[in-house]
């Protein structure tokens, strides 16, 4: 019962903390796809009197990635206008240009009005459509859910170190005379931190495969089965094998400062 | 070369510049003395060797353990030069988690010796000091004699060149203690271990030649004939 107590008091704000790393691997990944997907479905329409090819757009705005141009047949031929006679072909001749406008990433409204501002400097530019309110609240939600899971993940990284602080008092406590008559009798401080070390460790790996247990049970058990797009979209990216490697790496890392910080702190007698 | 374990020079110690515990004190402890260091409650007896084993500074003078200076010894020096101690306390201080056996080899433990060598000499010294069939007992299943006779074979686990030890029969009964002063007799005389004692009195039942020391009040060390 005491060797449990003596485990669980430290799996549990380990867990707490891996799983907040844990939740912000995977919501950026989730979301870096979903971003990439807004990304591709967004487009500005530039209207130029002049012909301009990709590095006219570029010498402009760097965050332009790719210019498609709207062929003129096809915007009168999709309101009925007949190209064939000399009317078509004088109305296809008097229209500007129209170009389809993709950008590098998924910009905030003060960077998209940004890239706007820098093309209408290009003399030829006569008209920018940025289609704002649409991609304004849009990137608004997205920019609002992403903050509160890192505030929510925030929250629970500090609230974890707080009871592992807790914890590593209790550990002081309990240790401290051990380790002090180790170092009377000379061991090394490897040697005083080896039992830490070993209980620390496990604790680490238990909390590790708890973590990592989690999120493959939510993955298997609950987001195959689930309707939110952003979610079904990107099912194998809830939980990588890879990941269970990285909780690993950063609980035996927050373990051994914590170890760390018992052993500096117990005093000679 | 000199022949001395301990040697003191105009040794002051104390806890604070102002309060001065052992005050300008000089003697020196020759290797196979057996000493014994008396004197009234806090006069500095268990200062005195908590200087012994590093764990105080000596503020003004020069404090000479195994020929090494105490007064700028590093942590590893001092480290190796623990390992060659056996250090007895009033209290014990056995690791209460572990089994009697593995208290006794703790020196033998911290040098890296094999687990047959440390099963074998805790064998030996647990006869010595009469606890054989206790090894896989703990600490706080024992009698205060009994924890003490531990604290004492643990003490010299690692055949160390200098032994000490607080109070070591402070409250035992008189099985215990005559138990404790033979082993530390025979560790003297046969092994020409040093051995320094601090206590409140000097037992009546003494079978070998020792030396005396007394600190009075005031800090002063002096040699009683």
């Amino acid at each position: 019962m005491k060797f449990i107590k003596t485990h669980l008091s430290l799996i549990f704000p380990l867990v707490a903390i891996l799983l907040g790393l844990e939740f912000f691997i995977v919501f950026d990944r989730t979301t870096d796809s979903f971003e990439k997907s807004l990304q591709n479905e967004y487009t500005m329409m530039v209207v130029s009197k002049n012909e301009m090819s990709i590095d006219d757009f570029q010498s402009w705005d760097k965050h332009i990635l790719r210019v498609e141009e709207i062929k003129k047949s096809k915007i009168l031929s999709s309101v009925n206008i007949d190209l064939e006679n000399d009317q078509g072909t004088k109305l296809k001749d008097s229209l500007p240009n129209f170009y389809s406008v993709k950008l590098d990433s998924y910009l905030s409204i003060s960077e998209l009005a940004e890239v706007k501002s820098n093309l209408k400097k290009s003399e030829g530019i006569t008209r920018i459509e940025t289609f704002n309110s649409v991609y304004q609240s849009q990137y608004e939600l997205f920019s609002f859910i992403k903050f509160s899971f890192h505030t929510f993940i925030i929250f629970m990284t500090v609230i974890g170190f707080f009871l592992i602080l807790k914890q590593m008092e209790v550990w002081n406590f309990l240790h401290a005379q051990r380790m002090k008559v180790m170092e009377i009798f000379g061991a090394s401080l490897f040697l005083r931190s080896k039992v830490l070390i070993n209980l620390a460790i496990i604790d680490a790996v238990l909390s590790a495969i708890i973590t990592s247990g989690i999120f493959f049970a939510i993955q298997n058990l609950w987001v195959r089965d689930t309707q939110m797009n952003i979610l079904k979209e990107n099912v194998e990216s809830v939980f990588y094998f890879s990941d269970f490697f990285i909780l690993l790496f950063a609980s035996i890392f927050v373990v051994l400062v914590s170890v760390f910080l018992v052993v500096i702190n117990v005093k000679d007698e | 070369m000199s022949n001395n374990i301990i040697t003191a020079e105009n040794l002051t110690l104390a806890y604070d510049s102002t309060d001065k515990i052992i005050n300008n004190a000089s003697f020196s402890i020759k290797k196979g003395d057996f000493v014994f260091i008396t004197g009234p409650s806090g006069s500095g007896k268990s200062t005195l060797l908590k200087a012994f084993y590093g764990n105080l500074k000596p503020q003004e003078g020069e404090l000479e353990i195994g020929g090494l200076s105490m007064l700028n010894i590093n942590k590893n020096k001092l480290q190796e030069l623990r390992t060659h101690l056996g250090i007895v306390f009033q209290d014990y201080k056995l690791i209460n988690e572990w089994t009697v056996e593995k208290n006794v080899v703790l020196p033998l433990w911290i040098a890296g010796y094999s687990a047959e060598v440390q099963s074998n000499q805790a064998k030996r010294l647990l006869h010595h000091v009469k606890l054989t069939g206790k090894e896989d007992k703990y600490p706080m299943e024992l009698s205060g004699g009994e924890q003490q006779r531990v604290g004492v074979a643990r003490a010299m686990a690692k055949n160390p060149f200098l032994i000490l030890a607080d109070e070591p029969t402070g409250n035992l009964d008189e099985y215990s203690s005559n138990v404790i002063w033979d082993l530390m007799e025979n560790a003297c005389q046969q092994l020409d271990t040093t051995v320094v004692v601090v206590t409140h009195r000097i037992p009546m039942m003494f079978n070998i030649p020792y030396r005396h020391f007394s600190i009075d009040e005031g800090g002063n060390i002096y040699e009683v004939h």
